[in-house]
């Protein structure tokens, strides 16, 4: 019997084929062990940063360090760290102020100064959501930690890194972390609303709609964050869906800012499950390593729906149809320019039927912003509207007090005649240009709509009188806006109005305006193109020929079968 | 990259020529023929897929695949001995002589149609990506351009700002104070020009430029096509100055039709700048990336 199977196994392929299987596994075991190793010895190339008190930091290092800064860190933090190098007006959130040693990203207590780990770390990933960038791949292992030592020596003026009396540096104790479960999230979503208080200025749903007119330390108005977009996260290390980044936050509170420990007053596993809620909030999407944010795919689908286009935004169809994520810059091509964009995103979905089709928007939108109703009168460069917030503050929560509030607004433009232009030519994404105009529908909180031909920056949009696109649905709760717009698939106005045809790509692009953050006309957010396609039905050829492929290799596989049992005959 | 690439490769060659050899001498006999090549194809493809970074194209990735299995193919079928050990599992299986590759046979016999079937349906179903459209990164300049009332004529003009401490025009001078500090008082004129010059760049172009001139900024994101890369050695290290300076001062709007006009955010800078201001401001991205231009001959 034994010897039956040392038999077997000499010869039979399919358990050789397990020997391959293995050899194979054990290959791409090798390749990740490898892999991490690469990634580890890019990381760290024997730098050591002190995750605790720091040591004085030798002449060699701060003289490397200074000119480092001065190259590359001066132009937003400034020559003297006080973060008002000369992009710093522009910027919202601003650069860093290193003189009084308040920095937000921490493993340490409230209060007290980073280790000298956090700030490389910081240095290494970068910031989310702001102008800082990763550091990683760009300065070296060394040269990060040489800048660090010049920053926390010469720029952190008010506060000593080395003074034992004044400083002391408790890192945070983790504990026992919870795994994520729906009960873990249950739970998290109790403290949220309840014994953290979190509600209160990230609002009901997460979005940061709670307090708004808050200030950080240094006097500028500051917001909470809107936990539905981890990828903005300043602290999350470029790693955006990992709740051990907001256990870190909650624990130690971020200094300077409104956000407070909450080390004291709730126990680790409250924390836990706070970050496994808050984490829960954002939605899953494969983040683009370079941009830190979600991927972006160009093209909008829009599912053909049977009957009449739902109009309530809870509808299944609609919860159930494709949803395209819009990236939003601010528009800083042409004056007025929009520096700072409160907005960076819109979701977009599409249904169409047998005669229409409708968008579906939603976006985060802090402040509800209602102005009067907007007459077609569309003015683009309206006098009033500031290029650059006085001060450098940014006009974002300024509406109260002082700043013009603006109807919020969504835009969806197309070329006019897309039929009519070789593909791949466009009109210009900015309200078009002169050969090729633009269809730009525009949809306003006071509950207007309007529809514009757009031939260029320097021609005003013109208003047209055709009331084709029809509002479905317009509502605001909870720091998020949420619009449907339907229009006739074909129009009449050739000429001006954009012709939805089945299974071809349509130019489409997306503006919106932030009342609040006094948007108004070419003071706005954009996104570049993108193309609407209405999915034709599916063909039946996709449920005929596979099946017919199956079929044919099953006919070969008796041929063959039938070939070689007569050979073994 | 490529060195710890041709790393990888020279490692699992060693590995598997060791693994291989255990094999010969523990069983007496190493990994046949067929496994070999289906073994060879699926580490090929793994290296391709995921250890490679960034990603290449899946276009590449098939063309490269396609190569593989064809060299595969040629060194299996270069003997006769070796083609026969590598049809042996094959045949048998499909001889099915023994209850075992009966099994296997029933199992293959089983797989191939579902996977064609389901090869099929992906291949013939509607996948509704976006169009591929090729763009013209750097198109023929013009010869001659007008910025702010005065003629540029682009073969001769000269950046006013790459001067030495006597005001003369000095082609490697960024080249002498690539490390030094722009916010130094005592610096020399280049450097205060350069220093202005960061000042604009960091006032308008990082937000898509990036704080590293490396396309990174804050807005760049929402772009298609991204912003140039200065970093990157195709882009004005490869340029003369004054093409740098024709695409600053008429921005997007002004490349031609191959260039893909509709879809730059690149502002025309002439009418947020100064022909001066550009000037500087392209002093300073050549001596923060550290390139300098290309001339004209």
């Amino acid at each position: 019997m034994k010897k039956d199977i040392w038999y077997r196994i000499k010869s039979k392929p399919f358990l050789l084929s397990l020997a391959g299987l293995a050899a194979f596994s054990f290959f791409s075991l090798f390749f990740i062990v490898l892999g991490s190793a690469e990634e580890k010895k890019a990381g760290a190339e024997k730098v050591s940063v002190s995750p605790g008190r720091p040591d004085k930091a030798s002449p060699e290092d701060l003289e490397s360090g200074k000119n480092i800064y001065f190259r590359k860190c001066v132009w937003c933090h400034g020559p003297t760290g006080a973060g008002d190098g000369p992009a710093a007006d522009r910027l919202w959130p601003r650069p860093r102020n290193f003189n009084a040693g308040t920095f937000k990203i921490r493993h340490t207590a409230s209060g007290e100064l980073p280790t000298e780990e956090d700030l490389f770390l910081t240095v290494t990933h970068g910031l989310p959501g702001s102008a800082m960038p990763s550091w990683a791949g760009i300065l070296s292992d060394k040269e990060r930690m040489q800048v660090v030592r010049f920053v926390r020596t010469e720029l952190v003026k008010d506060r000593n890194f080395l003074d034992k009396e004044t400083e002391e540096f408790h890192k945070i104790e983790f504990g026992k972390q919870v795994a994520t479960s729906k009960e873990s999230i249950e739970k998290g979503k109790l403290v949220y609303m309840t014994k953290g208080k979190c509600v209160e200025c990230h609002g009901n749903d997460g979005r940061g709609d709670g307090n708004k007119t808050q200030k950080d330390e240094w006097g500028f108005p500051i917001l909470p964050a809107d936990l539905r977009k981890c990828w903005n996260f300043r602290g999350n290390r470029e790693d955006p869906y990992n709740p051990k980044n907001i256990f870190r936050e909650v624990s130690t509170g971020l200094n300077g800012t409104p956000m407070p420990s909450f080390a004291d007053v709730l126990s680790p596993e409250d924390r836990w499950n706070v970050a496994n809620f808050v984490i829960s909030l954002c939605p899953p999407k494969k983040i683009d390593p370079l941009t830190a944010k979600p991927v972006l795919q160009f093209v909008v689908k829009s599912g053909y729906n049977k009957g009449e286009i739902p109009s309530d935004t809870n509808d299944p169809k609609w919860v159930s149809a494709e949803s395209t994520y819009v990236g939003l810059a601010g528009q800083i091509t042409e004056k007025p320019r929009n520096f700072v964009r409160l907005v960076d995103e819109v979701w977009v979905k599409s249904l169409y039927n047998d005669k229409e089709i409708a968008y579906y928007f939603e976006w985060d939108d802090r402040n509800k912003s209602v102005a009067q109703p907007e007459s077609g009168n569309y003015e683009l460069q309206p006098a009033d509207v500031k290029e650059v917030p006085p001060g450098g503050e940014p006009v974002a929560v300024k509406g109260q007090d002082g700043w013009s509030v603006y109807n919020d607004s969504i835009g969806i433009q197309f070329p006019a005649k897309w039929e009519q232009l070789a593909a791949p030519e466009k009109p210009r994404f900015i309200f078009g240009d002169e050969k090729n105009p633009v269809d730009l529908w525009k949809w306003n909180a006071a509950g207007g709509i309007n529809e514009y031909t757009g031939k260029g920056i320097s021609n005003p949009l013109t208003p047209r009188d055709g009331k084709n696109v029809k509002i479905v649905a317009s509502e605001y709760k909870d720091g998020r806006w949420k619009v449907i717009l339907k229009r006739d698939r074909l129009t009449n106005d050739k000429d001006n109005e954009v012709q939805f045809t089945l299974g071809q790509y349509i130019p489409t692009s997306f503006y919106i305006w932030d009342g609040n953050n006094g948007d108004k006309g070419a003071k706005t957010s954009i996104s570049t193109w993108y193309y609407t396609i209405l999915k034709p039905p599916v063909p039946n050829n996709v449920y005929v020929i596979p099946p017919v492929v199956v079929l044919v290799v099953i006919g070969f596989e008796f041929w063959l079968r039938r070939k070689f049992e007569k050979k073994k005959k | 990259m490529p060195i710890e690439l041709i790393l990888i490769e020279i490692l699992t060659l060693i590995l598997f020529l060791a693994g291989n050899y255990f094999l010969k001498k523990t069983f007496g006999r190493g990994v046949s023929r067929f496994f070999q090549g289906i073994l060879f194809v699926l580490a090929a493809y793994f290296i391709f897929k995921f250890v490679i970074f960034p990603p290449i194209p899946s276009a590449l990735l098939y063309t490269y695949m396609g190569l593989i299995c064809l060299v595969v193919f040629l060194l299996l079928s270069s003997t006769d001995s070796s083609w026969n050990e590598f049809q042996d599992p094959i045949i048998k299986t499909l001889e099915a002589r023994t209850p075992g590759f009966k099994t296997v046979r029933m199992i293959t016999f089983g797989v191939f149609p579902v996977l064609a079937g389901i090869g099929a349906y992906n291949f013939i179903k509607p996948n509704f990506q976006e169009p591929i459209e090729l763009r013209t990164v750097h198109p023929a300049p013009p010869g001659a351009i007008q910025v702010h009332g005065s003629n540029m004529v682009l073969q001769e003009a000269k950046s006013p700002f790459r001067v030495d401490e006597q005001g003369k025009y000095s082609e490697g001078i960024e080249n002498k104070y690539l490390k030094a500090n722009p916010f130094d008082e005592k610096a020399p004129p280049y450097m205060k020009y350069v220093r202005e010059g960061g000042e604009i760049f960091f006032q308008n172009c990082h937000f898509c430029h990036g704080d590293n001139l490396d396309a990174r900024g804050m807005f760049a994101f929402a772009f298609n096509p991204i912003p140039a890369n200065f970093t990157d050695p195709g882009t004005i290290a490869q340029l003369q100055e004054t093409f740098v300076f024709w695409r600053v001062a008429k921005g997007g709007i002004g490349l031609p039709r191959e260039g893909f006009p509709w879809a730059s955010a690149m502002p025309p800078w002439e009418k947020h700048l100064t022909t001066d201001e550009m000037w500087k401001v392209i002093e300073f991205e050549y001596w923060h990336t550290g390139y300098y231009p290309r001339t004209w001959d």
